[in-house]
Formats: C-alpha cells, sequence, structure tokens
C-alpha cells in the first residue's frame, strides 16, 4: 500500500478538486473512524481512501500535468500558500481539467456541508466498551409526604 | 535747515495706501455641520469598505478551511497506518527485548479496558533516536 508522497502545496492545490471527486470514500472512512473510535477496524476503509487519491493523482498526472504543476508551484512561493494570490493558475487548471476530465470546482461551502453517508457497516454497539451500567433505582412505593418535624438540617426548623 | 540733498528714508510720492485697522474675520470654508457630515460620511465609507473587504476575507477562508477539510481523510487514514504501524514494530522489539523475564505478558494492555486508547508521542517513539521524537513533536513550529 504506497503512500502518496507529494508536498503539501500540491495537496492544497488539488483539494477541492479531490474534495468532489473522492467524496465517497473520504466520507466513508471518516465515518467509520468517527464511529467505530478504533483505527485498527477502519483499515480497509483507509485502503479505499489511499486508492481514490492514487487514481486522482494519476489522472491529474496523464492530463493536465503542466497546467497543475505551474499552480502548485505558485502557491508554494508564498509561505501560507493562500489561495488568492493564484487565481490565475487557479482558472487555467480549472479549465484544463474541466475540458479534458469533465471535473468541476466546487461551489463555496459545497464541501463543508453536512452529508448523510450510506454504508452497508453496521453500527457498532458500545464504541466506548464501558462496562453495563447499573441498575437505576427501584420505584418507590406508597406516598411521598413532607418531613414530620421539618428539615433535619442543622439550621432549618421549618 | 537747508534744503540739503542727502538720501533719506521717505515715504512714497502719494504717501502710503489706505491701513485698515478695522477687523476683518471673513467667514469662508464649510459649516459646521457640513464639515461634520463630510468626515460622518468618510467614516461610514471606510466601515462599508472594511465590511465588504472582512465579508470577502471570510469568503476566502472558508475556501482555505474547506481545502482541509477536503484533505483530511488522507492525512487521518495515512497517521492511522502509521501509528499502527509504529505499534507493530514496538510490540515485536518488546517481544524480543523481553523474551526471557518471567510474568511479562507481551503488548499486555495497561488500561482496564478494551477500547482503543490514542498512544502518546513518547510511547510511539520509545525506542527511536530522540531527534525524530523532537521532530515530531516541535517540528510544526520550525516551519511557521
Amino acid at each position: 500500500m504506497s503512500s502518496i508522497s507529494v508536498s503539501s502545496a500540491v495537496l492544497k492545490g488539488a483539494a477541492h478538486h479531490y474534495g468532489s471527486q473522492c467524496d465517497k470514500a473520504n466520507k466513508e472512512f471518516m465515518l467509520c473512524r468517527w464511529e467505530e473510535k478504533d483505527p485498527r477496524k477502519c483499515l480497509n476503509e483507509g485502503k479505499k481512501v489511499n486508492e481514490c487519491a492514487l487514481n486522482f493523482f494519476r489522472q491529474i498526472k496523464g492530463s493536465c500535468a503542466e497546467s497543475f504543476t505551474e499552480y502548485w508551484t505558485c502557491l508554494d512561493y508564498s509561505n501560507l500558500a493562500e489561495l488568492r494570490q493564484c487565481r490565475q493558475q487557479q482558472q487555467a487548471f480549472d479549465s484544463c481539467v474541466q475540458d479534458k476530465l469533465g471535473w468541476e470546482r466546487p461551489n463555496l461551502g459545497e464541501l463543508s456541508k453536512v452529508t448523510k453517508v450510506d454504508t452497508s457497516r453496521p453500527l457498532p454497539e458500545n464504541a466506548y466498551h464501558s462496562r453495563p451500567r447499573p441498575e437505576p433505582n427501584p420505584v418507590i412505593e406508597g406516598q411521598l409526604q413532607p418531613a414530620k418535624h421539618g428539615s433535619r438540617l442543622f439550621f432549618w426548623s421549618w | 535747515m537747508a534744503a540739503s540733498k542727502v538720501k533719506q528714508d521717505m515715504p512714497p510720492p502719494g504717501g502710503y495706501g489706505p491701513v485698515d485697522y478695522k477687523r476683518n474675520l471673513p467667514k469662508r470654508g464649510l459649516s459646521g455641520y457640513s464639515m461634520l457630515a463630510i468626515g460622518v460620511g468618510v467614516m461610514c465609507f471606510g466601515y462599508w469598505r472594511l465590511f465588504k473587504w472582512n465579508r470577502e476575507r471570510r469568503r476566502l477562508q472558508i475556501e482555505e478551511l474547506e481545502a482541509r477539510i477536503a484533505l483530511l481523510p488522507l492525512l487521518q487514514a495515512e497517521q492511522d497506518r502509521r501509528q499502527l504501524r509504529m505499534l507493530r514494530e514496538n510490540l515485536e522489539e518488546e517481544a524480543v527485548v523481553m523474551k526471557g523475564v518471567p510474568g511479562w505478558k507481551v503488548g499486555e494492555n495497561v488500561f482496564h479496558t478494551d477500547r482503543w486508547v490514542a498512544p502518546l508521542t513518547e510511547e510511539l517513539f520509545n525506542l527511536r533516536p530522540r531527534e525524530e521524537l523532537l521532530h515530531k513533536r516541535f517540528g510544526f513550529l520550525w516551519y511557521v
């Protein structure tokens, strides 16, 4: 299982397209991770995420490699990799990807929407492996009256 | 005195012009109200531009945060794999090191529960050179 060996500017440049393309695998992995709270149980989904990412970068490399290289070198120039400094190259990369691969860049706010994920994995019961909870107190029989001689606390006599 | 032609500093012929000695405070410039209005207007214009730019900055910030959101699964999966691999290596080392020690169960859970406990950085990097541990803990600060 080879890992993606690219630098941060590359990842940030491709992030929006990656979020819209590899959406399914990503969401399933995150759902699994959050529900099971155990990385050992989510290795399969993690593998699918890796495969999807590799596929994604392979596709970019196959077509649109030059415009992508220009884009991420421009991003790499600044310390924070600000997206707003590289709008021209982003435009070129977007149009190239749209022509050749048919991908559209998601609009603002589409990646941060809350989604429902459809999985075939059942919900784990007791993900926290907690011990069985103690039984609740038994129901009190009979009428409840106020205390006979008032409150038995120190000062109060009512 | 005789009419001597000595060069003296005399007034110009015809005398000086009229000297204005009366007070002269002409009404000029804008009135107070209009100056206030101009000041308030400039401030309002400044605020309006500021709010617009802040909204734009918020949009840019959302864009950058979305880039991070999109990349999180990838980074999380890779980190999980790396952690599990390191734990596996540590377990094997432990089995080798504590071979003859009586009463030692290799990889015994130090907690009384079954759930996944996130490993500490020191625990993961226990058998590696200290430089790696320092890099993991403080490396993020060096590049900021």
